[in-house]
């Protein structure tokens, strides 16, 4: 078997929504944007992606994941410790910050059950040292080198995952149906290959995050009593 | 295998049953007897019942520390969080046995659901599931991995059964039949008949009757 083979197949259980990392529990603060009614058509939610992947995902999770692929290939794990500590910093609501370290932490873990990379120890070990935060993107840049995926397929997989994430929430919260849910993903797909093209190159110097209106919302979702997402 | 694992036992049951109950009344026998206890509660819509426990057991009585009694949205997928992926609660437990070594159990409820919920063996050490009589005396019949697996069966509000028809000596049939003769108790949370009982199997089969960790240290 070829080894482009065997990253196929280490795109696809990464990309699996049964792969476990939690953050089907997340929905980015969409639920009060949903209870609110300010989104409530399937158009508004894909523009509402759009802005999370050109505003955060993109310039910021998907910029540090690839230059973690460049770190590993340069054997330069200070640097991989000082990207996780900027990103972390980046995410600027509590339960999101939360909620990122600990579904990173245990999808490390997870690969780690079942890969043995020096990469994977030496990230771990730096996690319950409290030198690196586990902050998701890097673990997911982590666990996908240690499966064998590139990192342009891995960087796509983070952009796809996350869409996948919202759309799902949204189809739990009943604003779509399962035929306009997979429409939504397929229309968000040239934003997504635009975005791992415009960012793949991009130094760790060059990160950036600014969506002033979605943290105000993430922050009155963590807050609220009743919900059925963590933001 | 981690050598700071705290045991753990999941309760899970549908919506309405008792689980919460059920864990109010437990935690002051198990707290009386020396052990200290934590309550991860998996709510499907809310913190509410977290917020309960927090404030019956901690704030109200001091049986635990506030912040040992942690509320976990499911994102709608209470089963999920317990069983296919339960990442998160993994996550605050880990999180929990490296700040509180002191304790000796945690209790984890899930979100109510339906009678197929079983814990992950990676999640829960031992799991208890839980009915009430309102559902009918068909319920332990009708079976389900909750009723068939669990390692306790607990059948709660019991002192409603004539209100609803539930014939209980029929449940207790069946349950034997359906259960393989796996333990069952028949609880009444409103009068703690029962509760003894459901305290004594987590002492024994989780605990496996040693003393609290407080009291060993001091030895």
């Amino acid at each position: 078997m070829s080894t482009d083979f065997f990253e196929q197949l280490g795109i696809m259980q990464l990309s699996d929504s049964f792969f476990p990392s939690g953050l089907y529990a997340t929905s980015n603060g969409l639920e009060i944007l949903i209870h609110d009614r300010k989104i409530k058509t399937a158009n508004e939610l894909g523009e509402l992606i759009k802005i999370f992947i050109k505003q955060q995902i993109g310039p910021a999770d998907c910029v540090a994941l690839c230059n973690i692929y460049n770190f590993i290939a340069e054997n330069d794990f200070e640097k991989i410790i000082q990207a996780d500590k900027m990103l972390y910093s980046m995410k600027l609501v509590k339960e999101i910050r939360e909620t990122s370290t600990r579904s990173g932490i245990q999808l490390i873990k997870c690969i780690q059950s079942f890969k043995d990379q020096k990469i994977l120890k030496l990230y771990s070990d730096s996690i319950t040292k409290g030198e690196s935060t586990g902050v998701y993107p890097v673990c997911f840049a982590i666990a996908s080198y240690s499966l064998g995926v590139k990192k342009e397929h891995a960087a796509t997989m983070l952009l796809y995952g996350f869409t996948v994430g919202m759309v799902g929430a949204a189809l739990r919260m009943g604003i779509v149906e399962h035929f306009e849910a997979q429409k939504i993903i397929d229309d968000l797909k040239n934003e997504i290959a635009n975005t791992v093209q415009k960012n793949i190159n991009k130094s760790i110097s060059e990160m950036w995050q600014f969506a002033p209106e979605i943290d105000i919302v993430q922050i009155t979702h963590e807050r609220l009593a009743e919900k059925m997402f963590i933001t | 295998m981690n050598q700071n694992r705290i045991p753990r036992v999941g309760i899970g049951g549908p919506v309405g049953c008792g689980k919460t109950m059920l864990i109010e009344r437990v935690v002051p026998v198990l707290a009386s007897s020396g052990y200290s206890v934590s309550i991860i509660s998996n709510d499907v819509i809310s913190k509410e019942d977290a917020n309960r426990m927090r404030l019956n057991l901690a704030t109200k009585r001091g049986l635990l520390p506030e912040n040992l009694v942690v509320g976990l949205a499911t994102g709608g997928c209470p089963h999920t969080a317990v069983r296919e992926d339960p990442s998160m609660n993994l996550a605050v437990i880990e999180e929990m046995e490296t700040k509180h070594q002191e304790l000796d159990l945690i209790i984890i409820e899930s979100g109510g659901d339906n009678i197929t919920t079983t814990f992950s063996p990676a999640l829960a050490d031992y799991f208890i599931y839980i009915i009430d009589v309102a559902g009918g005396d068909k319920y332990p019949r009708k079976r389900g991995l909750g009723i068939e697996t669990a390692d306790l069966l607990v059948i709660n509000k019991i002192d409603l059964a004539p209100l609803v028809n539930a014939n209980l000596e029929v449940m207790e049939k069946d349950a034997k039949a359906v259960r393989d003769n796996k333990p069952y108790v028949f609880v009444n949370c409103k009068t703690d008949k029962g509760i003894d009982q459901v305290a004594s199997h987590i002492m024994h089969n989780v605990l496996f009757d040693e003393p609290p960790k407080a009291q060993q240290l001091k030895r």
